[in-house]
């Protein structure tokens, strides 16, 4: 209980440091989705037509969309399965990059650890602070874009976007442990956040390649992209979800041992 | 009672550098123990052994008895550290820090910070980021202090201070000590490791070079005794005797260095007249730079 009382400590500082930056995030993100929400009406019929007029490769890229688009299809393509999952892991990944590198570089880790703070805590505190971050922005982000679905007169079950949005949040997560284990292993917060990058838009491009290329296609198994699905669409990962949790867990588990092992340096 | 600090054949390495070798280290609890020697000496790396934040090549450390890495998260808990460097949290106040440092030590109030702070006229309530060096460190060592900690391992402890604050500060180590509190002192500054400490070591190239009381040190190191004669004497059985080294005769002053007890110097001087005898005891500085002088051997 003790440790736990120290995790919490840790989490609650972390995130009142970052209280404002996961306003703007979930604000940034939020906005965006009602925007996409608001232009829903008049986009859904110019994108009919696009995709009836669009080459054969670009309909395999833009997914399995025939006739009219719905709300899910459009928020999916441009929020849920496009901007988020490329931006939101960023966010998380700045919190990994710190958690050890980073604090090691602005010499800020000696005093942490001059407490009696087993190191595991401070890597439990990194991934608590990165779980309840991504959900305080995806929680914005689903009422601000669920704030103009009235507005904007279009059908959308509050239900469903939730669970689109929820379903993203295990994804960046995975990002953001990456980053963890990568800050517990190179010394530098800059490639901490390089290293888990790089992942991320090649899992993006070989996700999106894939879907127009057959030699391609084998790899797609690798990208979170698409095990993702389209949880907007009603087709909640849970598998996916499951899984990268579990992932999550080995990471951290790797990062704990890494940083246990690593001399810190002033 | 467990010594507060002990290292049994400690060594760092970071590849082919030496960072500590075969360090055997003892300090004794309730006394002020003074850890001196220059930049890249081995000081800080022997600091943060003893605290776990580097992992020993070889050998071990314990402190107030518990292993310094199995048991490190007990060994912080009774240990106040200040960090020769370190860096704060721009956006909050001392206060705030402290607050948060207390929650990680379970503490439900900030103990003795405000009075230490008074003391070492710090205003707690300015954010971190607006705190001149000087009050960072001083930041730092109420960081250090706040929680009563029954030992203290301050690596450059006065570095940024004032005069008036430094004088404080070192009473405020004196009055740890007579609370049987222990203080692991690492500095440079050689004077006030003089005016505090019960013993020093003295650290070369990452071996221990020295370690006495701080008198012991001072006494055993070369003094300069200078005997002014009636008449010119013959220095030959000053130069002679155990002990006496660079030997310097001006008209009736004989001058040398004593390493060892001024009793037979005396006696060989007594059978002239002699007008006047001066012993100039050697600073700490200059028994510091005698063990860091290339020219000077290893000391037994």
């Amino acid at each position: 209980m003790a440790g736990l009382r120290q995790v919490w400590t840790l989490i609650a500082h972390q995130l009142h440091r970052r209280v404002r930056s996961i306003g703007i995030w979930g604000v940034a993100l939020g906005g965006l989705g009602a925007l996409y929400v608001a232009l829903y009406p008049s986009m859904s019929s110019l994108l009919e037509q696009y995709m009836e007029q669009a080459p054969d490769l670009m309909q395999q890229y833009m997914g399995e969309i025939q006739g009219s688009i719905t709300i899910e299809q459009w928020l999916g393509m441009e929020l849920v399965n496009g901007i988020i999952p490329i931006a939101l892991p960023f966010m998380v990944m700045v919190i990994g990059s710190r958690a050890i590198a980073g604090n090691e570089e602005r010499k800020t880790l000696d005093l942490l650890l001059s407490n009696p703070l087993p190191r595991q805590n401070v890597v439990a505190g990194s991934v608590g602070t990165m779980a309840l971050s991504l959900a305080g922005v995806l929680a914005i982000t689903w009422i601000l874009t669920y704030i103009a679905v009235p507005a904007a007169g279009v059908e959308l079950s509050a239900g469903r976007l939730a669970a689109g949005l929820a379903a993203l949040w295990s994804m960046c997560l995975f990002f953001g442990a990456l980053a963890l284990l990568a800050s517990a292993l190179v010394r530098r917060a800059f490639l901490a956040i390089v290293i888990p990058g790089v992942v991320l838009v090649a899992m993006y491009v070989i996700d999106g390649l894939a879907q127009a290329s057959k030699t391609i296609e084998p790899l797609r198994v690798l990208s979170l992209f698409y095990h993702l699905g389209r949880p907007l669409e009603g087709d909640f990962p849970w598998t996916a979800v499951l899984v990268t949790l579990v992932g999550v867990c080995i990471l951290a588990g790797a990062a704990i041992a890494a940083f246990a092992r690593r001399d810190i340096y002033t | 009672m467990a010594p507060a600090v002990q290292t049994e054949g400690l060594t760092k390495r970071y590849g082919l550098r030496v960072g500590i070798e075969n360090l055997d280290l003892e300090v004794l609890q309730g006394e002020i123990f003074g850890f001196i020697g220059p930049n890249g000496a081995g000081k800080t790396t022997t600091i943060r052994l003893l605290l776990d934040l580097l992992h020993p090549t070889s050998g071990r450390a314990t402190v107030l008895g518990l292993d310094a890495h199995r048991n490190s998260v007990a060994v912080r808990r009774a240990t106040g550290y200040l960090p020769g460097e370190f860096g704060l949290d721009v956006h909050m106040t001392g206060r705030q820090f402290l607050k948060y440092c207390g929650r990680l030590r379970y503490l439900d109030d900030l103990g003795a910070a405000s009075q230490v702070a008074d003391r070492l006229d710090l205003d707690l309530d300015v954010p971190m980021g607006r705190l001149s060096r000087g009050n960072r460190q001083k930041l730092g060592l109420v960081q250090a202090l706040f929680h009563h900690p029954q030992l203290l391992i301050l690596d450059e402890p006065t570095t940024g201070l004032d005069p008036l604050v430094q004088d404080t500060f070192l009473q405020m180590m004196r009055e740890a000590r007579s609370e049987g509190r222990t203080v692991f002192l690492s500095s440079h500054i050689l004077s006030e490791v003089e005016r505090v400490c019960d013993r020093v070591a003295i650290v070369r190239g990452g071996r221990l070079a020295a370690l006495e009381t701080t008198e012991s040190l001072l006494e055993r190191r070369r003094k300069r005794v200078t005997l002014v004669f009636n008449e010119p004497v013959d220095a030959t059985p000053f130069a002679r005797l155990p002990g006496v080294s660079d030997v310097r005769v001006d008209g009736n002053t004989i001058s040398l260095r004593l390493h060892d007890g001024i009793d037979a110097v005396v006696k060989v001087a007594a059978q002239h007249t002699l007008l006047d005898l001066n012993v100039e005891h050697p600073t700490l500085d200059e028994v510091f730079l005698g063990y860091y002088d290339e020219r000077q051997p290893w000391p037994a």
